[in-house]
């Protein structure tokens, strides 16, 4: 290969490319160097090899063929603290021409990503609006919550089951334990199992995920503990079906079919199965609340349920139920930095906007 | 609450909010099963994104071969493989060269299935060498291999670097069509048919640094996120679910029909217009119903 | 100190997974992949130990009270065994065969033959029912009950008869407004409830990492 590109080197009428330059990448943690260059003017260019040799070395490695519209590449194949200089050679069916070499660069590991300090940024206020408005809850203030009308049904759904004499179903979704919704869901099992435990009703929790399985089994049962009826809590009520989305699908429906809950909820991260889900509950005349934050999915669950909560109202729920400040507190956070963001893309429009009008560049 | 108690005798308009969901059922299986079994076309008429594929392929230069990348599976069988089948009947009917690739190890079978199908719908009308569908010589299925990033950035470079040996075991190298399509650059178009956002890697890697053209053929839920890209120019051409895979039948069949190639064959997705468009009118008709006994029963309790 | 363990180890991880964000450095990046492949694989494959013995044992004691509709549980566990078996030990790789011989006159049964053929389909039928489901479940909530409810009710026969060839011949301009409506106020309204979800997300991570929120310990509320 070398040898040949030496020889189509005294006889090639080919541009070679130009600026070779070759840096560190820059945020990263190390043994990756950028490699850049201004492409070969020629047209019939098919594509770029791009050639590494280390401080010391005698010969050129070949590392990977860049196509003709590429003018960077990224060799991810550096050790740290090594000097390498780098050449592009332009090449086409018939011939080859390769540039100068560039300078030596030395790939490095970096302690801070400077890319990411807008999140940085982003984060402090948002921790600040939490950490405000928490304090103003440990110090006793009321804050005000918007009512939740899924939430506030609960009690009167886990009543109507307890007169009925039927068993409320939860379903914590499909996903698992490092899903966000599914800890949203378990701490609204929590809340639900506390009241389940103080009625009489009996609970069905059918789980997809064998550790949202043990994380829910032992909610339930400190649940039932709490509310001073350790007695009622059986093993049974909390158990894993299977962790296959359809197969998951038809177990509830079945259990909906033959066990007919009066309550079901659906709460927790969904997909496809959603609306088998709700409408198999629905035929069975059971009250559904379901929530979840899964956008493709609300749409069957407000046609089907009874109540559903939409996106964040799943998180704000635990914090609903228990009425606990703090976590009343950290909704209250959350709700003005939703409005700090607002505020922000509302501004940014209206500049973005501005910008475009003629008579201001003037000013 | 959901209604569920009755209240003495109920008037036809109750009955009718009321009615047994198997009733539902058993109509919806009706109108999806009857124009499977007595059809009724209704062709579609081409969209601008099909035609702007279409007519990329079909005025394509003879010495360029169209590949298609198979990044499906078998779950969204019903509304790609259609697509698949339409295209390699477009590909041979007008003599292009044609390479086949999955990204998707599962789409492998189901890309073995259209080949076989439509090889066998040409290669029974053939009467000269010219005129069969021979694989090696008009085709090529280079199979499947990983990671994806590395196959579409050394496709760029030699194929048969990518895929040593085709799906059936021959040296790629050794195979008559390898002459022809060797990299992007004997490629005139790249058709990414796909159930999730690979039709973008292909864009990010292949596109970016080799300017290949692609076109892409996803389903009807992802069709949205993809009109940025056709709008500026990055697919020229697309097919969205099976409507976009009907219409690609369609405007098959008139070129095949141009060549005198009047075979009547079987269009998957064009037979299903008719399920899918009575099923639609179906629901559209119970929403109706369902809000005339609404609003009948709202004025009798007024 | 029951309690105090597993919070301090939750603070110490959540801590430490925010901070491998805005560190790049390999050493960091190595310790988080670390965590994140191995040791989460590992606690998932305890957990699918203890998934299984509850499964298990939900079906026998179904089988032992003679519940309702308890044959099926026998069904379920003889699945399970027969399925672990052929893939335990009838290898993974149909072209390298394991212990067990998989292939009988012709005949496969390897957990990949298993999986694409019985798996896959019921899949696809379990799927198949959303098509009914959406028919009742439309005929049953989509009702013009008041402004909003007549809005939905339109852009759904718009986005219908859009959907098919009909939607053309009804109508020339209509699935170009029914692209418009999905790619418009569709997507404004998904944009605005994820901003809501992915600061949900943040706050509810938070709660976790700094032990407000204490239910996932077992019990609800926070403290």
């Amino acid at each position: 290969m070398i040898l040949s590109c030496f020889v189509a080197l005294l006889f090639s009428s080919l541009a070679p490319p130009g600026d070779v330059a070759a840096r560190d990448v820059p945020n990263d943690g190390g043994g990756s160097i950028a490699v850049t260059w201004s492409p070969s003017p020629d047209t019939t260019v098919t594509g770029y090899y791009v050639l590494r040799q280390a401080k010391g070395d005698t010969t050129w490695d070949t590392l990977r063929f860049a196509g003709r519209l590429a003018s960077e590449y990224s060799d991810g194949e550096t050790k740290d603290r090594t000097d390498y200089r780098y050449k592009v050679a332009a090449v086409t069916p018939t011939e080859s021409a390769e540039s100068a070499a560039s300078t030596f660069a030395a790939s490095s590991p970096q302690w801070f990503d400077t890319e990411t300090i807008p999140a940085l940024v982003g984060t402090a206020v948002l921790i600040f609006m939490f950490a405000y408005f928490i304090n103003r809850a440990r110090r006793g203030r009321n804050l005000f919550i918007r009512r939740i009308s899924g939430l506030d049904a609960v009690d009167e759904a886990l009543g109507r089951a307890t007169e009925m004499g039927r068993p409320t179903l939860y379903v914590p979704g499909i996903s698992s334990i490092a899903d966000v919704a599914t800890i949203a869901a378990l701490n609204i099992l929590g809340e639900v199992a506390k009241k389940t435990a103080k009625f009489g009703t009996p609970l069905i929790v059918p789980t997809a995920d064998p550790i949202v399985y043990t994380v829910a089994r032992e909610m339930v049962k400190e649940s039932y503990t709490t509310a001073g009826r350790p007695d009622a809590f059986n093993q049974d009520i909390v158990f894993f079906v299977t962790d296959q989305q359809f197969a998951y699908a038809a177990a509830v429906d079945g259990i909906m079919t033959r066990e007919k809950p009066a309550t079901n909820f659906l709460v927790g991260m969904f997909y496809a199965e959603a609306l088998i889900l709700a409408e198999t509950g629905a035929a069975t005349g059971a009250v559904q609340i379901a929530g979840t934050d899964a956008v493709t999915q609300l749409p069957f669950f407000i046609t089907a349920c009874d109540y559903t909560l939409i996106g964040e109202e799943l998180y704000a729920a635990s914090a609903y139920l228990s009425r606990e400040p703090l976590l009343l507190g950290a909704i209250k956070g959350q709700d003005y930095s939703k409005a700090i963001i607002v505020g922000v893309i509302v501004v940014a429009t209206l500049l973005a906007l501005l910008a475009g009008v003629p008579v201001l560049k003037y000013l | 609450m959901t209604a569920q108690d009755g209240t003495g005798r109920r008037n036809f308009w109750q009955k009718l909010q009321a009615i047994d969901r198997r009733w539902i059922y058993l109509v919806v299986w009706l109108v999806v099963m009857l124009p499977l079994i007595f059809p009724f076309y209704i062709k579609p008429r081409p969209t601008p994104p099909t035609e702007k594929l279409f007519q990329f392929i079909d005025t394509m230069p003879r010495d360029k071969a169209l590949a298609i990348s198979i990044d499906y599976g078998p779950d969204t069988q019903a509304e790609l493989q259609p697509m698949l089948v339409a295209l390699l009947r477009h590909a041979f009917a007008t003599h292009h060269r044609v390479g086949m690739l999955a990204m998707v190890i599962t789409g492998l079978g189901l890309g073995e299935d259209a080949l076989r199908q439509v090889t066998a719908e040409f290669n029974a009308h053939a009467t000269t060498h010219d005129d069969s569908v021979i694989n090696g010589e008009d085709y090529a299925f280079w199979g499947w291999s990983t990671p994806p990033v590395t196959v579409i950035l050394g496709m760029g470079e030699n194929i048969a670097k990518v895929f040593p040996v085709d799906y059936y075991g021959a040296k790629t190298e050794s195979l008559p069509i390898t002459k022809h399509l060797k990299n992007y650059g004997d490629i005139g178009i790249l058709v990414s048919i796909a159930a999730s956002a690979f039709p973008l890697s292909w864009i990010n890697l292949a596109q970016t640094q080799f300017g290949v053209r692609l076109g892409c053929g996803i389903t009807a839920v992802s069709a949205a996120d993809f009109y940025p890209y056709l709008n500026s120019g990055q697919f020229s051409g697309m097919l969205g679910g099976m409507k976009g895979a009907a219409e690609y039948e369609q405007l098959v069949e008139e070129r095949m029909a141009q060549n005198d190639q009047v075979w009547h064959l079987r269009m998957k997705g064009t037979e299903a217009m008719s399920s899918q468009s009575a099923a639609h009118l179906a629901i559209i008709a119970f929403i109706i119903i369902g809000n005339i006994a609404f609003f009948a029963t709202r004025r009798r309790k007024s | 100190m029951q309690r105090r363990l597993p919070l301090i180890l939750v603070l110490l991880t959540g801590i430490f997974g925010a901070i491998t964000f805005f560190i790049p450095h390999h050493a960091l990046q190595t310790a988080d992949a670390a965590m994140r492949n191995d040791v989460q694989r590992i606690i998932t494959a305890f957990g699918l130990v203890l998934g299984v013995g509850s499964l298990l044992q939900h079906h026998f004691l179904k089988i032992r009270r003679k519940m309702e509709n308890w044959p099926y549980s026998y069904i379920t566990i003889i699945t399970l065994v027969v399925s672990a078996v052929i893939g335990v030990f009838g290898g993974l790789d149909p072209t390298k065969p394991g212990i067990l011989p998989t292939h009988i006159a012709g005949f496969s049964f390897h957990i990949q033959t298993l999986f694409t053929n019985m798996l896959v389909p019921l899949g696809a039928t379990m799927f198949s029912l959303l098509a009914f489901f959406m028919a009742s479940a439309a005929y049953r909530a989509f009702r013009a009950r008041n402004l909003e409810a007549t809005l939905l009710l339109a852009a759904a026969f718009i986005l219908m008869l859009g959907a098919v060839p009909l939607g053309r011949m009804i109508f020339h301009p209509l699935p170009s407004f029914a692209e418009w409506i999905l790619a418009v106020p569709n997507m404004a309204a998904k944009r605005g409830i994820n901003f809501g979800i992915q600061l949900g997300i943040f706050a509810t991570a938070l709660k976790i990492v700094l032990g407000i929120e204490r239910g996932w310990l077992g019990g609800g509320g926070g403290k």
